[in-house]
């Protein structure tokens, strides 16, 4: 009990798994085992009630081999470097998984922004580019919003980057509002990714679509455009379940010919949740929120949130299940995979099925590098083809190395990145 | 024929008759409007314009004697047939008006006169003694107004051109200052004024013995001229020992203050009604008195004799209020108040609030010296007795003995007493008041509000115990009046409703003989499509009780804000959130990430139907997006939700039909100065009252109105609790003194302690994890609000798990508290959350957060309690029992035989103390300050535990198949309370339909059982019965509520059945 959970040392058990596969080669993975780069500095303030405080900041960039690095930054008030280390290490994967020429990075700024005003904020996101102006940017590092960060403060950042390089930059960093140099179609880009590889999936197995059902855990912005999707390739969503704010629990919405997407839509709130008693009234039938993963249907989707297969439930999947594609991140705890593993499913892992996001804030930053931005079509032809490739490849190297789509995935990124390393001369 | 003929000529006849009468008076007041006019010249008007209004005016001459002037109509001969009318100014007949007919020939010789001729000539004679007497004040009021001037004028030169003017034109006002010249110079110890004194008293009382209760008025003509003779003897002592420029300065004062004394009698007569009160200000007002400047003593005297008359005999309130009003500030209210006839009614708190607030803000500078504008709606008020005037009326004074009836039949007879209200008739003057406060409001939607006489006691906050009624106010005058009279009725029958009775008793307030005045106010706001509502509206506290930041200090303040009325920010709902800001710190938000802006922001508006009369609630898109455009201010309302981000739009901007719009009230926060204002508003209001304040207001959009105003009162759960001193150490559990709300927590049963070392110490995600899965089951199954939650670092943490255990509200939605740990760590102690992941949840449904710190200088944590003490977990959840190094859960009962955990904060000294007591032994002083005993003292359980030892009597097992019946929960922990359920096991063992005609036989008990309960307590419900099924596998594998049978704690009680037939 004297070790304690450690983000970093987890990233770096996973990857030590990896590299055995691979049988990689020491230097590379000391090279790969930590970032590249770490940068630490102090952020001063003049707070709103005249005070001074020093807030902490870093940048981490694990590894920018196949291009500069990408990574969001944190504003949080208990931030570790092992944390942001761990983080830019995943980005550096999930960058190469999809194969979009990236490296991985992380940031983050130890604050708790409900304690602070948003001029103050704004001091911060200042200040801290102003910390790092030298070390990021379109051709080195490229920031974007993750925890408690938002568009705004991407804003901030921006302004403040191009008022020191006196110049326009918007490819200096992702998540900005369309029309500042935001890309169309991301709001779709995460849920029309999963059904692009569960689509190719079906091809290889093939099945045609239209002949397929499917469940689906969650309501919210992923499952709704995947559920579009996917009716239009002629599938069939028997049920999806979906959180009931005022009852605290959740609930399974159920019909067996078919769930009409835009009908529940329009008695769903905002955060996904669909009105019961209306619900009700229009045919569907109203199970117990854990009912989803019994289906009897071809693909289950868990598109809510980590952990929601477990030791035990994984076993109350259906035989009939043919595919898994993890539109959550992490819904699959490490025991309940062990089983669907076992059982042969076809499974495809969260960072390479729900890879349709950070492809498209590489497409906005693309965009915003050449200062043209697509029509939402163009947004979703080509994020089609990146999602179809990146697919195909981890289920190819999965056939011929005869390994699970997880593993696969994760030894198609290492591999990728080690290659570039090395590519470089720099092993 | 004939005879229905002549009838018409008759009637044709008096028809003529009428007109003449009325167009003659009609020429009088013509004349009589004129206030300029000589005497002289009226009468010699008057003489012409009075013989057309009589039946025989060709004959008719009038003669008019006034004093001795002598005025007659051309022609004039006296007769014997002849009408005489007295001229009464002041009570003393000063002349008179005669009518003659001059030729008798053919009149009738009995009396020639018709009835109505001699009304009329009495109203003329009235109208003109009226007259004299207003020119007489008005000519008085000159003449004091002349001396003033002189007084002005002569400062430096001698008083006594003045003193000989007063003497001239007003003998007793000469009187009376020499009176007070003596009176001064006695005070200022002059000695020959002394000695004048008392030879003046020996000699006025060796006159008035004779004759104690009568001065006759010879004598008193004497009395004048000795008096004067001594008055004379007082101004030479005064031009002795005073300078010139003294004595002119006092004649200055007292001038003034004579003028007040008709007001200030009328205000100390217990005899004078309101009307009489009514009067004499009116009086006061135009006589044009209010134009001088008062001494400060006069002016508070009479400002004290007026609150006390209209508002309270609460010391406390007059003290502050006498100090911020003046007379003038009367004038308004005087006139929109309804009153019986010799009403001595007051016009309760709520009515003393807003009264006393606005005129403390009506004068104050906000920030930068700009003025605050505050304004208040249009208001009438309806004094106290005239709700015993409307009772008296209609025969309904029983209603009174209706608070000393049980609850149960209270609140059976209340239905009916509502209809027997709003059945009854209103008496004459009140339909006349109200009648006159609908022209005054005009179609304006109004809300009528009780304004009791028990609101402005400390301690005792009925805010929303009576009922306010808003009205629509639409339609004809008829229906309006109407609408308006069935409120007040409705209203006054809430006085008798069972929720305020048991209020009352609860405080010990029954005996109090409860009075409730009315207010109508007009609803601030504006037409928006087919509704009516202001722009925004809600409350505001001088003292914030919910920090959500450690940046937040407890004088900042806080807003509870709604659009629309303010109804929505005033009570707490389980589904809509206000928007929460503290004025002292406008930039520290409650919610920072979208998530959280879009998950609390409202989403409801309540507004007054103008097209169906009626008050809804209604979505916000719902109505903007048909009438965006109509509402004022809504930029800076609402923000755009687009892509992730929240932007406030100029209007022009904003698209009604299509935006994402959420309410924020950024724009109001930070592109206005609101909340600088209403931060002024809650400094002035709690530095001038001395006490922390609550008001409630509202803006068209354009103004900031105040409608309510009162000390910042505690509601039940946020009382400050006395600290004890004398606990045993060993009993104290933890004691914290950073960020502490009020609030008591007395009756804890169950810890749960997650070890922040330990937590600290596990190593993967999924352990961490768990712990938070392992809360979620620990809330489901302890009973509510009996335990409290203790965690390290930040609960809810979404992002890093290591820094506070990942949970939902759900999951922790019955803690009766939420407590966060910050141990040290190395050299630096980490930040809390404050709850933030979920700060409005925790808000509304009242659980207190209270933050650890125990390395602190001071701060007592007795660790070895939580890590020694027996851990149930195990017992409680089997499947959870790995994770028992981390968590603790301890039933404090049991290992403290038989002890309970009470846990007492004070926000103003900024401590808590948790500690352990028996829960009979009560520590005296906290106990002393305990207003508000609890609802439970009811001892709902009792009979909920009685009636199922009842229905497990009549349960025939062999009918049903039944196993065996238990209880549990809070039933059989004798914690329920008046919404509570009676939760009831039952092993079974039947077949299928058994088991429906089992369901179905305990159905019937559960609908019966919620009636009583319903007539108990008021609390509706479809079933009071809980009933869980479980069967033999159920026990074996222990699943679902199988655990509660032999449970190690809070197990379930069996009951016994009826034997066997």
């Amino acid at each position: 009990m004297s070790r304690t959970f450690n983000a970093f040392e987890m990233a770096q058990k996973q990857f030590d798994d990896v590299a055995e596969i691979l049988n990689l080669d020491e230097a590379t993975k000391d090279l790969l085992r930590n970032p590249i780069r770490e940068y630490h500095f102090s952020i001063p303030v003049k707070m709103d009630d005249g005070t001074s405080k020093v807030f902490r900041g870093f940048r981490c960039q694990h590894n920018d081999a196949r291009g500069p690095g990408k990574g969001g930054i944190r504003f949080h008030p208990q931030e570790t470097i092992d944390t942001v280390r761990a983080l830019s290490m995943w980005m550096t994967w999930k960058c190469a998984v999809v194969d979009i020429p990236l490296g991985g990075s992380k940031g983050g700024v130890i604050c708790d922004p409900h304690n602070l005003s948003e001029r103050e904020q704004e001091q911060i996101c200042r200040g801290w580019v102003r910390k790092i102006a030298r070390d990021v940017g379109p051709l080195q590092d490229v920031p974007a919003p993750d925890v408690m960060t938002s568009a705004q403060h991407m804003l901030w950042m921006l302004d403040e980057y191009e008022a020191i390089r006196g110049a326009k930059y918007p490819g200096m960093i992702t998540g900005k509002p369309v029309g500042m140099g935001g890309s169309l179609g991301r709001t779709e880009a995460t849920g029309y990714g999963v059904i692009f590889t569960v689509r190719e999936a079906l091809k290889e197995m093939n099945i045609k679509p239209a002949d397929t059902t499917a469940a689906f855990q969650g309501f919210g912005n992923v499952a709704q455009y995947a559920i579009k999707l996917y009716n239009q390739l002629g599938g069939k969503v028997v049920c999806v379940s979906s959180w009931d704010q005022a009852d605290n629990t959740s609930y399974t919405f159920a019909k067996a010919d078919g769930i009409d997407v835009d009908a529940l839509l329009s008695i769903t709130d905002r955060f996904g949740g669909i009105d019961k008693e209306k619900a009700k009234a229009l045919g569907y039938e109203v199970l117990s929120g854990d009912k989803w993963i019994e289906q009897e249907v071809d693909i289950l989707i868990p598109a809510a949130l980590e952990n929601q297969i477990t030791k035990d439930n994984v076993d109350k999947i259906s035989s009939k299940v043919k595919i898994i594609a993890e539109g959550a991140n992490g819904p699959t705890t490490p025991e309940a995979d062990a089983v669907i593993k076992e059982r042969g499913i076809h499974m495809i892992p969260d960072f390479l099925a729900n890879a349709g996001g950070v492809t498209c804030s590489y497409f906005e930053q693309v965009q915003c590098n050449m200062n043209y931005y697509w029509e939402k079509d163009e947004v979703f032809g080509k994020l089609d083809v990146k999602m179809t490739s990146a697919y195909l490849d981890v289920s190819k190297l999965a056939k011929e190395k005869n390994l699970y789509m997880r593993d696969a995935a994760y030894v198609i990124s290492i591999n990728k990145v080690a290659q570039a390393s090395r590519d470089r001369g720099w092993i | 024929m004939k005879k229905q003929s002549k009838n018409l000529e008759l009637l044709i006849e008096n028809l003529n008759e009428r007109a003449k009468e009325l167009n003659c008076l009609y020429n009088v007041e013509k004349i009589l409007k004129n206030y300029n006019a000589e005497l002289e010249d009226i009468f010699k008007k008057l003489i012409k314009v009075i013989p057309p209004g009589w039946q025989y005016s060709k004959i008719c001459k009038v003669k008019i004697n006034y004093k001795n002037l002598v005025f007659q109509s051309g022609g004039f001969k006296e007769t014997d047939c002849f009408l005489s009318a007295n001229i009464i100014v002041e009570k003393k007949i000063v002349g008179k008006i005669q009518v003659f007919y001059i030729d008798t020939t053919g009149l009738c010789k009995e009396d020639p006169f018709l009835p109505d001729e001699k009304k009329l000539l009495k109203t003329i004679t009235e109208r003109v003694g009226n007259y004299i007497y207003h020119k007489k004040l008005k000519q008085t009021v000159m003449e004091l107004d002349t001396v003033k001037d002189v007084i002005e004028s002569h400062k430096k030169k001698d008083w006594k051109i003045i003193i000989d003017l007063i003497k001239a034109t007003d003998s007793s006002l000469f009187l009376r200052i020499s009176r007070k010249m003596m009176n001064y110079l006695c005070l200022i110890g002059i000695d020959k004024a002394r000695e004048l004194l008392l030879s003046f008293e020996g000699e006025k009382n060796s006159k008035t013995t004779n004759s104690t209760f009568d001065l006759n008025i010879p004598s008193k003509k004497r009395d004048i001229e000795s008096m004067t003779d001594l008055s004379d003897q007082v101004f030479i002592i005064a031009s002795e020992y005073l300078s010139d420029e003294d004595i002119l300065k006092n004649f200055q004062k007292w001038i003034q203050e004579d003028k007040l004394d008709f007001l200030i009698l009328a205000l100390e007569s217990l005899a004078s009604s309101l009307n009489d009160i009514q009067n004499a200000i009116s009086r006061y007002r135009h006589l044009g008195l209010d134009k001088t400047e008062l001494s400060l003593n006069t002016n508070i005297n009479i400002n004290v004799l007026l609150i006390y008359r209209l508002f309270t005999e609460q010391l406390e309130f007059i003290n502050i209020a006498k100090n911020y009003v003046n007379v003038k500030d009367f004038y308004y209210i005087m006139q929109h108040i309804i009153f019986p006839q010799n009403s001595h009614g007051k016009l309760g708190g709520k009515s003393a609030g807003i009264f006393l607030a606005y005129n403390i803000l009506k004068n104050a500078k906000g920030d930068n010296d700009q003025d605050l504008n505050i304004k208040i709606p249009k208001t009438w008020c309806i004094t106290s007795d005239t709700m015993q005037h409307f009772l008296h009326y209609n025969n309904l004074e029983e209603a009174f003995e209706q608070k000393y009836k049980s609850i149960e039949q209270i609140r059976e007879e209340y239905g009916n007493i509502i209809q027997i209200f709003k059945n009854s008739h209103f008496p004459n003057d009140m339909i006349n008041g109200l009648s006159l406060a609908l022209d005054d409001f005009g179609e304006n939607p109004i809300v009528v509000r009780s304004s009791s006489l028990l609101e402005d006691r400390v301690g005792a906050a009925f805010s929303g115990k009576y009922k306010s009624l808003f009205l629509a106010n639409q339609g004809s005058k008829n229906e309006r009046l109407n609408a308006l009279m069935d409120a007040v009725a409705e209203i006054y029958a809430s006085t008798f409703g069972p929720d305020p009775i048991e209020y009352r008793k609860e405080r010990g307030l029954l005996d109090f003989h409860e009075e409730m005045a009315l207010i109508i106010q007009e609803v601030v706001g504006t037409k928006v499509g087919d509704y009516f509502l202001p722009s925004y509206a809600g409350v505001a506290f001088s003292n914030n009780e919910f920090r959500w930041s450690p940046r937040i200090k407890r004088e900042d303040g806080l807003v509870r804000m709604v659009p629309g009325l303010g109804t929505r920010s005033v009570d707490r709902l389980s589904d809509d959130y206000p928007i929460l800001t503290a004025p002292g710190q406008p930039n520290l938000k409650v919610n920072i990430t979208s998530d959280e802006i879009l998950r609390y922001s409202p989403r409801q508006i309540d507004v007054i139907n103008l097209k169906d009369n009626s008050f809804e609630t209604i979505e916000i898109t719902d109505l903007l997006k048909v009438s965006g455009n109509e509402y004022p201010v809504i930029e800076k309302i609402v923000s755009v939700y687009e892509e992730n981000r929240f932007s406030s739009k100029p209007l022009f901007n904003l698209n009604f039909k299509e935006d994402d719009l959420i309410v924020t009230f950024n724009g109001l926060i930070s592109g206005t100065p609101f909340l600088k204002k209403m931060k002024s508003v809650l400094d002035i209001l709690q530095e001038k009252t001395n006490m922390p304040v609550d008001i409630e207001f509202a803006s068209d959009g354009k103004d900031f109105y105040l409608l309510q105003c009162r000390a910042q009162c505690y509601s039940k759960d946020n009382i400050p609790s006395i600290i004890p001193r004398d606990i045993a150490e060993e009993n104290i559990i933890f004691n914290a003194k950073k960020y502490v709300s009020n609030g008591k927590l007395k009756n804890i049963s169950h810890i749960v302690y997650v070890d922040p070392d330990m937590y600290n110490s596990l190593e993967t995600i999924e352990e961490l994890r768990s712990i938070g899965r392992a809360v979620e089951n620990i809330n489901k199954v302890l009973p509510k609000k009996k335990f409290i939650l203790m965690g390290p670092g930040r609960w809810g943490s979404r992002g890093d798990i290591k820094l506070g255990v990942n949970i939902t509200y759900s999951g922790i939605n019955n803690t009766a508290m939420l407590i966060e740990i910050a141990k040290k760590k190395g050299n630096y102690t980490p930040d809390l959350s404050f709850g933030t992941h979920f700060f409005q949840d925790l808000v509304e449904s009242s659980i207190k957060y209270l933050p650890l710190y125990p390395d602190d200088k001071g701060i007592a944590f007795n660790e070895k309690f939580f890590t020694e003490s027996e851990n149930i977990l195990r017992n409680l959840l089997p499947e959870f029992s790995s994770l028992e190094d981390v968590i603790k859960v301890i039933d404090i009962r049991k290992v403290t035989d038989g002890k309970i955990l009470k846990i007492l904060m004070n926000a103003d000294s900024n401590e808590a103390l948790a500690y352990l007591s028996f829960p009979t032994e009560e520590v005296q002083i906290t106990e002393e300050i305990e207003l508000l005993p609890s609802p439970q003292s009811e001892n709902h359980w009792r009979w909920r535990s009685n009636m199922a030892e009842q229905i497990a009597g009549e349960l025939d097992p062999g009918r049903f198949g039944v196993k065996g019946i238990y209880i549990f929960g809070s039933t059989k922990n004798a914690v329920a309370g008046p919404a509570s359920d009676i939760d009831i096991l039952i092993h079974f063992r039947g077949t299928e339909k058994q088991k429906k005609e089992l369901l179905n036989w305990l159905e019937g008990w559960s609908l019966c059982l919620a009636e009583i309960n319903y007539q108990k307590t008021g609390f509706k419900s479809d079933g009071l019965l809980d009933v869980h099924i479980i069967t033999d596998d159920d026990i074996k594998k222990k699943t679902s509520y199988a655990i509660k049978i032999d449970a190690v704690t809070n197990a379930a009680r069996p009951l016994k059945m009826k034997d066997i037939s």
